[in-house]
């Protein structure tokens, strides 16, 4: 579960926490439930790509749920919205 | 304070001076939230200073610059710092570092303002990239890219940091046809999708009234009209129909005050 608000400030230390807690579990399926995010920006699409990259790494499958829609928006410029749907 | 949340940027009663010389007198410019506000006016009737004004690059001699409800005027270093990282701007050259490539002219703010790992910064550099369709051209350097090329660059780093306000100078200058259709949509499509506030300083007519929602024209230091493009367009106005229609002579006579021409040249009879 991604809650709060993610941006530059709150990054790093996401980052950090979030490539633990994959590491550290044994599911092979992991659900990113993002419902509880406040406010993002670019900053929480590179976590959800960071994270992608770490469940894949691990043979772990990360699915991403509720994206809000600051993050969808993000997502439509940067023609990202397939990748994060299709991984 | 500044009681209106429509307005991401207000000018009130802003003058500025150099040296003797007055830029603005008295200048009073609401930009409304989430829209493409152009700033026209003739070459030389101050617009970037006005842009500077916003960025709080420059300090009114009067007046107060509210920014998303600071003053900037009044905030100290480190409040006008964090004030700035809302505010990117687009500018007139391009300013792109000639000596990094691509990758890192558009890394630069994000290294300089956040403490990101590498691999979030390289995340953030090729979303903004592929935004203005230059994924591709990611390890080029400065020299190898196209005016338009290069200009699509600078937007990338300008929204690098995802500011709420965007500010264009001059972003038609010298721009081809082709590369000015595709910042035109660029530009509207960030405003739009990201809810960015965006400001156009332009004398390009065409292009900027074709997509700014409200327009102001400035000149001799004031606010000569504001409107929507279709309001300016039917103003009875002289000044300010003489700079929509293009008009060579008008209340802005084509010469430059100078003595009689016959004196001038043959001397007094």
């Amino acid at each position: 579960m991604l809650s709060g608000v993610v941006d530059y400030r709150t990054g790093p230390a996401l980052r950090e926490q979030g490539a633990a807690l994959i590491k550290a579990s044994t599911e092979a399926a992991l659900t990113l439930d993002c419902s509880g995010v406040e406010k993002s920006s670019s900053v929480g699409l590179s976590l959800l790509l960071a994270f992608m990259r770490d469940a894949q790494a691990a043979g772990k499958l990360l699915t991403v749920r509720a994206l809000p829609e600051d993050m969808q928006e993000i997502a439509k410029v940067s023609e990202l919205t397939e990748l994060l749907q299709h991984h | 304070m500044s009681a209106d949340n429509a307005y991401a940027v207000e000018l009130k009663g802003v003058s500025f001076k150099r040296g003797a010389r007055s830029i603005f007198n008295n200048v009073d410019i609401s930009i409304p939230r989430g829209k493409v506000t152009g700033i026209m006016g003739p070459s030389g009737s101050g617009k970037t200073t006005l842009l500077r004004l916003m960025g709080a690059q420059l300090r009114p001699s009067a007046g107060e610059v509210w920014v998303n409800g600071q003053n900037l005027p009044k905030l100290s270093r480190s409040d006008l710092f964090d004030a700035r990282k809302q505010m990117g701007v687009l500018f007139q050259s391009g300013a792109l570092f000639t000596d990094l490539d691509v990758f890192e002219n558009v890394a630069f703010p994000l290294r300089v303002h956040t403490k990101l790992p590498e691999d979030m910064i390289r995340d953030i550099v090729l979303l903004k990239l592929q935004a203005v369709g230059l994924r591709g051209a990611v390890d080029l350097m400065p020299d190898e890219l196209s005016g338009g090329m290069k200009r699509r660059v600078a937007l990338a780093r300008a929204i690098a940091l995802d500011p709420q306000i965007l500010m264009y100078d001059e972003p038609f200058v010298g721009q081809d046809p082709i590369a000015m259709g595709v910042l035109v949509r660029l530009i509207r499509l960030l405003n739009d999708a990201l809810g960015i506030t965006s400001i156009v300083v332009s004398h390009d007519l065409a292009e900027t009234a074709s997509i700014a929602d409200y327009l102001y024209v400035v000149g001799d230091g004031q606010v000569l009209g504001q409107g929507t493009p279709q309001e300016l367009m039917e103003s009875d106005n002289p000044r300010i129909r003489q700079f929509m229609t293009g008009d060579p002579d008008g209340p802005v006579p084509f010469h430059y005050p100078a003595p009689d021409y016959r004196d001038d040249l043959l001397g007094k009879r």
